[in-house]
């Protein structure tokens, strides 16, 4: 291998970021553009689209019950996701590796089979499908992250600050309050809009468990099934708005970076 | 390393020392809730067995049973597997073989993105790898469906191809094929690669790489020995990861793949939600998963040998 010049590799960066980008950029641009196929020139500026979105009756419910079950699934894996977080950093590494291997292990099967297994099981068990369902389904994949998260982050964390708040003559409970929980927060809200992006964004999971009603990205599907409905590309912007857009915020407060 | 799970090996030195700051937290911790450490485990666990260990083996019981007039019945036959096997076979041939590729292709854009964000972006390592990550997390449908929009007989690429005078009729073969359904997978699954190998490559102490160049190594010697063998973890799990998602996906051969271009992940959905053929769709399943795993494991040890330092 020749060494590349340096004006190759950042050809080659602005080339992979535009690749990653552009499909996305496309979806936005033509959200809000008057013409009903995306082509070029594309029209006036419109919201006409987004006026046709929030006038489909499913857009309410869908967003309701997406507004739930986001709620709920980044609530309770921040919450569990933390608690084992904590309790591994003390095991023997050995043990906390294994542990967390199992926990994300959900992780590298194709949602597919997951999907099935889940909905087999709950009639299996008599279990009626809904968002229940749905909420219980997402914490197997939100989980890994949020232990992944908050693990990593606890590395930066100085021992010495409490040492000081106590010599100092805190309680336990003021210095976990005012310097333990000041420390930690950005990583906790950090893994919860994290969790709540894979949540908001999961299709195949929730398609399956959900039974009958719908969310948004059920939604999605149901609109790219049946028409080419240039309101889809305001509802992909929606959903993009809020997952790349709570991710981006996740990363920058918690410095989080793979 | 390679034993590690992708996302784990993601992070800086999982697990390898009880960490002082985390101790002291959890000091602080457990003076209010005595006994915290044996409980603060079950409620991850409890989710994991329940709803993950317990459904896929229920699921594997299933793929013996028997469908009699769409009741279940318990048995123990292979009959679904043999019917898997007659059924499909060409399928799961096509399947693996488009999951081979999209995984390689994947492998090798990835690994130059993170090589360029570790070693070569200088100033622009940080936004890159933003990029990369903020687009891990969302819009699965969306990039799917963006690629509709792109790739269609009246899409973009076409009207630009067209208006360049490259070509003097719309290429049909974009879309509705095996090509648009191996750009979209590897559009999609390029972060979720990016991620393993530039955390493998993070890792990799640069002191090492210097020795090798002051003791007369070429670049290309010292990519080689040191570079390509220390980031053999990374690479695995970025191929893994591309190659069962490849393996188990519908959604995009549905949307992009047009109706002659049949993967295992259709035929598994539809036994399921057309034919409530649930036996024959899990036997389907977790015969494709055995497949994969063979492969996944030959793939181990390849990558082993060639990157053995000579």
């Amino acid at each position: 291998m020749k060494r590349l010049p340096q004006t190759a590799w950042y050809a080659f960066g602005l080339a992979s970021v535009l690749f990653m980008i552009s499909p996305l950029a496309i979806v936005v641009f033509f959200s809000f553009t008057s013409n009903r196929h995306a082509t070029i020139p594309a029209g006036a500026m419109t919201f006409d689209w987004y006026r046709e979105l929030l006038a489909n009756p499913d857009f309410w419910p869908a967003l309701t019950n997406s507004l739930i079950v986001v709620g709920f699934v980044g609530l309770i894996s921040m919450v569990i996701g933390t608690l084992a977080a904590l309790a591994l950093v003390k095991l023997r590494p050995r043990l906390a590796t294994g542990i967390s291997n199992l926990l994300a292990f959900p992780l590298m099967l194709p949602p597919l089979v997951l999907a099935l297994a889940l909905v087999t099981s709950f009639s299996w068990i008599g279990a009626p499908l809904g968002l229940w369902t749905v909420i219980l389904s997402h914490l197997v994949f939100t989980q890994p992250f949020v232990i992944l998260i908050v693990t990593a982050q606890m590395q930066g964390f100085d021992e010495s600050l409490i040492e000081c708040s106590r010599d100092l003559g805190a309680s336990p409970w003021q210095s976990f309050n005012t310097i333990v929980l000041p420390i930690i927060r950005a990583t906790l809200i950090g893994s919860t809009l994290i969790a709540m992006s894979i949540s908001l964004d999961d299709f195949v999971i929730t398609f399956f468990t959900i039974g009958g009603g719908l969310t948004l990205s059920t939604l999605i599907w149901g609109m790219l099934r049946t028409s080419l409905d240039p309101s889809i590309n305001a509802l992909g912007t929606l959903i993009l708005l809020f997952t790349v857009g709570a991710s981006t915020l996740a990363l920058r407060i918690t410095h989080y970076r793979g | 390393m390679s034993e590690v799970h992708p996302l784990i090996s993601a992070m800086p030195a999982t697990g390898t020392d009880a960490r002082p700051g985390a101790r002291a937290w959890l000091s602080v911790l457990s003076r209010f809730l005595p006994g915290a450490r044996a409980w603060m485990l079950t409620p991850s666990l409890l989710v994991l067995t329940g709803l993950f260990l317990m459904p896929m083996a229920w699921f594997f019981v299933l793929s013996f049973w028997r469908l009699r007039s769409y009741r279940l019945y318990p048995d123990f036959s292979f009959r679904n597997y043999a019917a898997a096997w007659n059924e499909y076979l060409d399928a799961a041939v096509f399947t693996l073989w488009m999951s081979l590729t999209v995984a390689a292709i994947t492998l090798v854009i990835a690994y130059a993105m993170a090589y360029f964000i570790r070693f070569r972006a200088g100033r622009f390592s940080g936004p890159v790898l933003m990029v990369t990550l903020a687009t891990l997390f969302g819009g699965y449908l969306v990039k799917i469906y963006a690629w509709k929009t792109i790739l269609g007989s009246t899409g973009i690429l076409n009207q630009f191809l067209l208006a360049t005078g490259l070509v003097s009729e719309p290429v049909s073969w974009l879309l509705y094929s095996p090509f648009a359904i191996i750009l979209s997978l590897t559009h999609f699954l390029l972060p979720f690669a990016v991620l393993p190998i530039y955390a493998a490559l993070r890792r990799i102490d640069e002191t090492h790489i210097e020795a090798a160049r002051d003791l007369g190594a070429s670049n290309h010697r010292a990519f080689r020995d040191i570079i390509l063998p220390q980031s053999q973890g990374g690479i695995f799990v970025a191929f893994t990861i591309a190659f069962l998602v490849t393996a188990g996906d519908y959604v995009t051969p549905t949307l992009v793949g047009g109706s002659s271009t049949f993967m295992v992940g259709t035929f598994i959905q539809s036994q399921f939600v057309n034919r409530m053929n649930t036996p024959l769709g899990s036997a389907l399943s977790f015969g494709m998963l055995a497949s994969c795993l063979a492969i996944l494991l030959i793939a181990r040890v390849l990558l082993r040998a060639s990157l053995k330092v000579r």
